[in-house]
């Protein structure tokens, strides 16, 4: 945080605050990430067994929509001082100067205890209390603690962005289900290997070189980051499926991620192979680019389903 | 970016968080209210007098 606000001291008019427009406040909240996590959450309410009154679910998705925004606010409180370095984020508002770190972190807390609190009492306590243990392994864990420690951080801190749709599933619920750990463990293994391949674009590596993250690019070096991405890429294949052993999905899903998971691991087997040149950065672009899709489809597929009223297996566990 | 704090460019901008902060609570007293009485359901109809 020191050279930020070495940065901040500099400029009278971001010390004295007040400065920021309602844009910037909305960019704190990481729109893009928050709408990722509104669908998989929104998934997460539509998969469950049961029912929930529909402006409940509303009121479940708005609250874990202003959760993440609020870990996005407290996040770039904290991340101030290295989002100033990296190109990728240096117009982020706390390093721009459009507001100071106290109006993020103020911004951040209200929303994360708000967001919390409308969830735990409108809705059911669990769902409550897992969305601020999300809000709290985002900022803690992750943020905080693993980001700048360990080249591991993606891995273990790809569970803050994997506990939205079992937070959307225990708003109708009231418990934690296999069904909401399969959803959990989906996002969870997808998050090395979709973020490791951009970590292995050129740009972006000296980004997190220049800001000192030891991100797994930096500290183990390119080809090991390969064998990490194609690792994680075969373990997602078995993983993608196990929603069909908890009886949440059906054929649909079954069939088609077969599919996804084959042409998934090719472009990782093709960015372990390509190293070098061109071709290697743009086979990193294409599983980067393939895997952002990936996820939407293979959550749109659950919604498809249910839309069409498919049958989901019958449960083998769960 | 100013020096002056309180310039025409600085009331407007505080207009304008001002503005969205004031829909922000009339969205959140609606939230409430429409919550209650959707959680109520029809035990406030059904309720004995």
């Amino acid at each position: 945080m020191s050279d930020i606000n070495a940065q901040i001291a500099e400029a009278p008019a971001a010390v004295a605050g007040g400065q920021g427009t309602v844009k910037d406040y909305f960019a704190l909240l990481k729109p893009r990430v928050m709408s990722l996590v509104i669908f998989t959450a929104f998934v997460g309410i539509i998969a469950a067994p049961g029912t929930l009154h529909p402006w409940l679910a509303f009121v479940a998705l708005l609250a874990i929509a202003v959760g993440a925004g609020a870990a996005g606010a407290l996040n770039m409180w904290y991340d101030a001082d290295i989002d100033a370095v990296m190109k990728r984020t240096a117009k982020r508002p706390v390093p721009a100067g459009a507001v100071t770190p106290s109006e993020a972190l103020g911004f951040g807390m209200v929303l994360a205890v708000g967001s919390v609190l409308v969830l735990g009492l409108l809705v059911n306590v669990l769902a409550g209390a897992l969305l601020a243990f999300t809000i709290f392994f985002y900022i803690a864990i992750y943020t905080m603690w693993l980001k700048r420690l360990t080249p591991q951080n993606i891995v273990i801190g790809g569970a803050a962005g994997a506990f939205p749709p079992m937070v959307g599933w225990v708003s109708v619920t009231g418990s934690i289900d296999l069904g909401s750990i399969a959803l959990f463990l989906i996002i969870f293994t997808w998050t090395p290997p979709h973020f490791w391949a951009l970590a292995l674009w050129k740009k972006i590596n000296a980004d997190y070189s220049n800001a000192g993250v030891p991100m797994l690019p930096v500290v183990a070096g390119t080809d090991e980051t390969r064998r990490q991405i194609l690792l994680y890429s075969l373990l997602l294949f078995p993983v993608t499926l196990f929603p069909a052993l908890t009886g949440t999905v059906g054929w649909l899903y079954l069939v088609a991620n077969i599919a996804l998971g084959v042409v998934f691991i090719w472009h990782a087997w093709r960015v372990y192979r390509i190293r070098e040149g061109q071709e290697a950065e743009i086979a990193c672009k294409k599983l980067f680019g393939f895997s952002t899709m990936w996820l939407f489809i293979v959550f749109a597929l659950i919604l498809v389903e249910r839309a069409i009223g498919l049958p989901s297996f019958a449960p083998v566990f769960g | 970016m100013t020096n002056q704090p309180f310039g025409p460019e600085d009331m407007a901008r505080r207009k304008k968080r001002a503005l969205a902060m004031a829909l922000i609570l009339v969205a959140l007293a609606v939230l409430f209210f429409v919550t209650t009485i959707v959680r109520l359901g029809g035990s406030v109809a059904m309720r004995s007098m």
